[in-house]
């Protein structure tokens, strides 16, 4: 991590509810769409709390030993090594989550004693009782947009966090958000916050996923080194975003008519 | 001969009159999902269905060539009205295909607007130009591009007699500097069809559209019969629910006095002498405005079976709400949903012909069915897998370097906390055929037993119920299987027992199938829709109507914390169910065949870990 202040532009009153539940040791949990912001919010308020982060991104096969540790075999015999929760329990950091509904069910029942007053993680194998510190934060993130019957967080997996909803911030705070980024110039800013306004409308009609900030970010990006600016969008933009080639030719059209 | 000749006379003089480029022509098909995705994206209303335009009358001053052919009575435009909004079928105006093609999406962009309230053609047209040109900076050159183009084929204003050149030169002042015309003079006939703007008469709403005619127009044909005052009451038009056969008494038909529903708003009568003499003899008018749209008026109605002869009713049903997408509010108790049994249902085992797949399919699934076991030799794990790891351990003491990889076992849980409601559409439109040997009942009927088979061997729970529906009262809903009943050669017998019944008013079905699943007390709950068409009904329930309600009725289901899925065999089920379940709500199937078979993986691909 870099010693400069990290670019963070709030959406709501997030930094400070982060603050709150971070004194009261709650533990959060943060809803949003794809590249809407949701890892970038808890580096800068873990480097604003000056607390260190471990970050797991989730997976289906993601094992409560991946987050608690194990016993490897080492050339000594056998060792115990600590996992990023234990870890970020054993040092008072902020441990991340991040998409944690990929996780299987069985995996986050570990969270439970962590999430509430008690703040224990028990290892059983090395038969240990581990109180966490004050600065300890536990931090989960999903999209609850992800249509699957059988991934969703349990109820009552969910109901031991804070909860606070992410959304794509609004088009002025987008334009501060994209120009902080990169460097871009507002005028180029408002035209590409403009056009993903456009396609967003198109969300769960036409296409799976809302063009998110982040590939606005790398539209910017792109256009700021010179490429082409047409050729730019439907890099950064309309490519990720379907594979079907119509919609893709019909989003082209809908650039060419907001923003080129 | 004499025919012959005619005929290649009239193909060619037709040719020769037109001022149409096939080889350039574009059609909607060939754009219609870019058009729609730039309506959508552009802020159009999501719900609106993009269907091609008829071709509406449009008498304008014709060509010699013209008249000599008997063409150019009719023009192709665009409009928009609640059910829709309406492109030409064809563009081939121009003779580039980029020309033809932009005159597509400038007519999308046209309908993005509303017409205000009366607000004349001239000044409507020119207020949405305007809109769009200052909205979209980049279209300013795709305008003038088409308007130049468009400039060229029009009458050459000298050309035209004074009062037709007059409106002929404010309308190309109004294309060329869109805001700056503000009255269109009157002339004999229609001006010459503006491509670039909206149909100047859409003719959908007729009732309405005559309705204003009469207030713009005072005199014109109305004739005066109001020379006395009479008593006049306005009524809402009575549903008429019983205008089936023989339901009216017509022997408390006394006199003219008495109501009768009298359409008389599309009455093709010129001559209104007679409705005069009709207006002399009352002595009360009763008016009511229609609130039929055209397309409910070439229905008939089916008469439900007698009593006797009908299915078992289970009980007396239970109401439900309905959503009014005009007045935005939900009706409540209005539809009745009454569960049956069919009466001849006789137990039955699984047809033969079923036999081989049905085996097939659940083979599949009892691999897939929910187990809890260790599985060893894992790179990662729980547990180490002592076996594993003494072998790695005396094979190191022996001065081997094995692999350190498998030393862990681990226990993976299958467990699945699943319900599963399928709803089947038993509409009339099941009767029709999809090939030589079975009809869409038929195979709706084999696609429901292979997933009741699917189910049985994964052991989730399940219910399936077959729904069709005469207006409001009643829904049919025929139970084939409930959450406590085995799969058994009762159900069996149910399943086979099913058969075309009339509508679908697919939102009641759907409410009633949210109400039995959430009571269930499993995590996840499927709501699986198999069906063959819109939600369709015989009263206003076609349409936009069926659509909104049915949307509310997904999103009721969504709020309940089911999960909505539709499978459709409806080609065009494209076009309306991304709105109803969102894009990844449904699936399309396009032979209807492949139902069966398809319907099991369906669920597994649904409900994998």
């Amino acid at each position: 991590m870099t010693s400069e202040t990290m670019f963070y532009q709030p959406q709501g009153n997030e930094i400070s509810l982060f603050e709150h539940a971070y004194n009261n040791q709650l533990p959060m949990m943060i809803k949003g769409p794809t590249g809407c912001g949701k890892t970038r919010f808890i580096n800068y308020m873990a480097q604003r709390l000056q607390r260190p982060v471990y970050t797991v991104s989730c997976h289906d096969d993601l094992t409560a030993a991946d987050l608690v540790g194990r016993h490897l075999i080492g050339a000594d015999g056998t060792y115990w090594s600590d996992g990023p929760l234990t870890r970020a329990v054993r040092e008072g950091a902020i441990c991340y989550l991040d998409e944690v509904v990929e996780a299987r069910k069985d995996t986050t029942v570990v969270l439970h004693p962590l999430t509430d007053d008690r703040r224990i993680l028990p290892l059983e194998r090395t038969n240990e009782l581990l109180q966490a510190p004050a600065e300890f934060m536990l931090v989960v993130s999903y999209n609850p947009g992800y249509q699957n019957l059988l991934k969703g967080m349990k109820p009552s997996t969910r109901q031991r966090f804070v909860g606070v909803s992410f959304d794509f911030p609004a088009p002025e705070v987008e334009v501060q958000i994209v120009m902080g980024e990169t460097g871009i110039d507002e005028a180029m800013a408002k035209r590409l916050v403009n056009l993903a306004q456009a396609l967003r409308s198109l969300k769960d009609h036409d296409l799976e996923e809302a063009a998110s900030t982040r590939l606005l970010i790398y539209a910017a990006r792109l256009l700021l080194s010179g490429f082409q600016a047409n050729a730019a969008i439907r890099a950064a933009v309309i490519e990720p975003l379907s594979d079907d080639d119509e919609t893709i030719a019909a989003l082209m059209d809908v650039v060419n008519v907001t923003f080129a | 001969m004499e025919e012959q000749v005619g005929e290649i006379w009239h193909k060619w003089i037709t040719r020769r009159a037109s001022n149409n480029y096939p080889q350039a022509g574009v059609t909607l098909a060939s754009v219609h999902k870019r058009l729609m995705i730039l309506f959508r994206a552009l802020g159009g209303d999501l719900g609106l269905p993009l269907e091609a335009a008829s071709i509406t009358s449009y008498e304008s001053r014709r060509s010699w060539l013209q008249r000599l052919a008997g063409s150019g009575l009719s023009a192709s435009l665009a409009w928009k009205d609640e059910r829709g909004i309406r492109l030409p079928p064809q563009i081939d105006v121009f003779p580039e295909r980029q020309f033809n093609e932009d005159l597509y999406t400038w007519l999308t962009l046209m309908l993005l607007g509303d017409r205000q309230h009366q607000e004349p053609w001239l000044q409507s047209n020119q207020r949405l130009t305007q809109a769009i040109l200052q909205q979209f900076p980049n279209l300013r050159s795709l305008y003038q591009g088409l308007v130049t183009a468009h400039l060229k084929q029009r009458y050459a204003p000298h050309s035209l007699p004074a009062a037709e050149r007059e409106q002929e030169l404010v309308i190309r002042q109004a294309l060329l500097h869109p805001g700056s015309q503000t009255r269109l003079p009157q002339a004999e006939f229609l001006p010459q069809a503006v491509l670039l703007w909206l149909h100047p008469f859409p003719p959908v709403s007729q009732q309405e559209s005559r309705l204003q005619d009469a207030k713009a127009e005072p005199g014109g044909q109305q004739q005066n019969v109001e020379t006395e005052r009479r008593a006049a009451e306005r009524v809402e038009n009575p549903e008429s629910k019983d205008r089936g056969l023989l339901t009216i008494r017509m022997e408390n038909i006394f006199s003219w006095g008495a109501f009768s529903n009298l359409d008389r708003s599309t009455d093709e009568d010129d001559d209104l002498k007679g409705a005069e003499d009709t207006i002399q003899d009352l002595d009360k008018l009763s008016i009511s405005q229609g609130g039929k749209q055209a397309a409910g008026r070439l229905k008939f109605d089916l008469d439900l079976p007698a009593a006797s002869e009908d299915d078992v009713r289970l009980h007396e049903g239970i109401l439900l709400p309905e959503w009014d997408f005009k007045k935005q509010q939900l009706l409540p108790d209005v539809c009745r949903v009454i569960p049956m049994l069919s009466a001849d249902a006789e137990p039955m085992s699984l047809p033969a012909e079923l036999r081989t797949s049905a085996k097939r399919i659940r083979d599949l699934f009892q691999q897939i069915a929910p187990q809890r076991y260790w599985h060893r030799h894992q790179p990662d794990g729980c547990e180490l897998d002592v076996d594993a790891c003494v072998r790695y351990a005396s094979d190191k003491r022996a001065g081997l370097s094995p692999a350190a990889d498998g030393l862990y076992r681990d226990l993976r849980i299958g467990q699945r906390d699943l319900a599963c409601l399928l709803l089947a559409d038993l509409s009339l439109s099941t009767d029709t055929w999809v090939n030589n040997q079975a009809r869409v009942i038929d195979v709706i009927k084999d696609s429901l037993f292979l997933f009741a088979e699917t189910l049985h061997a994964t052991g989730d729970r399940f219910a399936m119920y077959g729904f069709s529906s005469r207006r409001r009262d009643p829904i049919r809903c025929h139970q084939l299987k409930r959450f406590e009943d085995n799969y058994n050669d009762r159900v069996r017998g149910y399943i086979n027992a099913i058969k075309p019944g009339y509508y679908t008013r697919m939102g009641a079905a759907i409410r009633y199938g949210t109400k039995l699943l959430s009571k269930q007390a499993n995590n996840h709950k499927l709501l699986l829709i198999i069906s063959d068409g819109k939600p369709n009904d015989l009263d206003q329930y076609e349409g936009r109507f069926g659509i909104e309600d049915t949307r509310m009725a997904i999103r009721e289901a969504r709020q309940a914390g089911l999960h909505p899925f539709c499978v459709t065999i409806d080609r065009k089920g494209n076009d309306y169910l991304p709105y109803l379940f969102g894009s990844n709500g449904y699936l399309v199937i396009h032979q209807p065949t492949e139902l069966p078979k398809k319907l099991p993986l369906l669920y597994a691909q649904l409900t994998q870990n």
